[in-house]
């Protein structure tokens, strides 16, 4: 087999046909390329690089989505604080504020109650409390200075409390109604019974010489009957808590409706009070009359 | 009848000639183009010799483009020149001229193709730009300038018809 070999030259003809392609390529391929032949391939790597750059937008809009939420949360956490120190700071003064609050509410109270006893009633603050001692009292801030004497009725607006037992030039010393010694006429709202209240201690109390023969109900109220000259008839003393026959007599334990621990401020029945009093005439009040044609 | 190749130094002065009226029409633009497409289509091709036609093209395409100084980035039109250059003379090799009219039909048809293809690599060149109105002026003159090219290049005296 033979084979023939050529030599492969480049004839004229050849030379300028690849001129006349090599020229009409590089014009057409500058002409393609156009003013920025850099626009074509970064068109080129941005298409391709379309992803990565949509995955780069997503890692950075997260890690911003993550420093606001973080700087949200540390924001929170400080306003958190402060709303905490706050708070702190209103309960201390709430706290400082309560027991002025509390005197001030009881004032309201005393005020209240001084209106519907149409009787020269005097105001005095509890300073001390011996309640918890054998025949222990109520320590008020007034004495002679105010004009007290020893009987003079106390109560508040839950009920009465007791009686002045004992009367210095500034202090003065209430007897609780539920003290053993004490003793307060009482009469019960439905059988009209009277009886004298004794006490048993702890807020509870006695009323003895009842009749056998009356009915008296757990949870009747207990009024004052005023024949003790100390207190007015109608002043509430208490519930009935327990009821007894007795041999001659009903056994009727009474809750004491007033909180003898908790008496911050009394008012003072003067020195043998009337039996009975009547309670205040309160007119209605006038409303402003219009003249017609006034808005 | 099958016309002869016209000579090629005659071709080459009606060339260079054509080609420094591309620069001194410059400030008359519809001429400059008119005398562009004679140079591209009419003068420059010629069959069996590409080289020459393509080099006359391109230097027709960048004399337009440089004295007209309005384009970001030059080179479509001479590639477009370049391109109807070869493509006119291939046309003359594989189909020889016959008559005026045949020539002339011809010559329309390239111009019109030309103008085309000019403006499209003009436009990926240099961005968009105006038609403006030279197509229509070589287009409307073809005639007369067409009938002149084939008095000078193919029905004038030659030496080889004797």
């Amino acid at each position: 087999m033979v084979v023939h070999r050529s030599k492969w030259r480049w004839s004229r003809t050849g030379w300028q046909r690849l001129l006349v392609v090599l020229l009409w390529l590089g014009h057409g391929i500058w002409a393609l390329l156009g003013p920025a032949p850099g626009r074509h391939w970064a068109s080129v790597a941005g298409t391709l690089a379309r992803p990565s750059q949509g995955l780069a937008a997503r890692w950075t809009q997260w890690r911003a989505t993550r420093r606001e939420s973080a700087r949200s949360f540390a924001e929170t956490r400080a306003e958190n604080a402060r709303l905490a120190t706050e708070l702190a700071q209103l309960r201390t003064q709430a706290a400082q504020e309560a027991p002025r609050l509390a005197e001030a509410d009881e004032a309201v109270r005393l005020l209240g109650l001084k209106r519907q006893i149409p009787l020269d009633l005097m105001a005095a603050r509890v300073v001390f409390s011996t309640r918890p001692a054998a025949f222990g009292g109520l320590i008020l801030d007034r004495g002679r200075d105010l004009g007290l004497v020893p009987d003079q009725g106390v109560l508040v607006p839950e009920g009465i409390v007791g009686r002045l037992w004992s009367v210095g030039p500034t202090q003065a010393k209430i007897l609780p109604a539920d003290a053993p010694n004490a003793s307060v006429a009482v009469m019960l709202i439905r059988s009209r019974a009277t009886g004298v209240l004794q006490g048993l201690g702890s807020g509870r109390a006695l009323i003895r010489y009842v009749s056998n023969q009356e009915v008296v109900q757990v949870g009747e109220a207990v009024l004052t009957s005023g024949l003790d000259r100390v207190f007015p008839r109608g002043l509430l003393v208490g519930y009935v808590a327990e009821v007894a026959q007795g041999d001659l007599e009903l056994r009727v334990v009474v809750n004491l409706s007033a909180p003898l621990d908790r008496i911050s401020a009394v008012l003072l029945l003067p020195p043998q009070p009337p039996v009975e009093v009547q309670p205040p005439f309160v007119a209605p009040e006038q409303k402003p009359q219009r003249k017609r044609g006034t808005p | 009848m099958r016309i002869l190749a016209p000579p090629a130094l005659r071709q080459h002065l009606l060339c260079a000639i054509a080609l420094g009226l591309v620069f001194l029409c410059a400030p008359f633009p519809r001429l400059q183009a008119v005398v562009h497409v004679v140079l591209v289509l009419a003068l420059a091709p010629r069959a069996g010799s590409p080289l020459t036609g393509v080099l006359w093209a391109a230097a027709a395409g960048w004399a337009l483009e440089g004295t007209l100084r309005l384009y970001p980035h030059m080179g479509g039109t001479a590639w477009a020149d370049m391109t109807f250059a070869l493509l006119a003379g291939w046309m003359a090799g594989r189909w020889p001229l016959e008559g005026v009219k045949g020539w002339l039909a011809r010559l329309a048809g390239l111009v019109v193709a030309h103008t085309l293809l000019a403006h499209l690599a003009v436009r990926l060149a240099a961005g968009p730009h105006a038609w403006g109105s030279g197509w229509f002026w070589s287009l409307l003159s073809l005639p007369l300038w067409g009938w002149a090219v084939w008095r000078v290049l193919y029905a004038g005296p030659s030496p080889r018809r004797g």
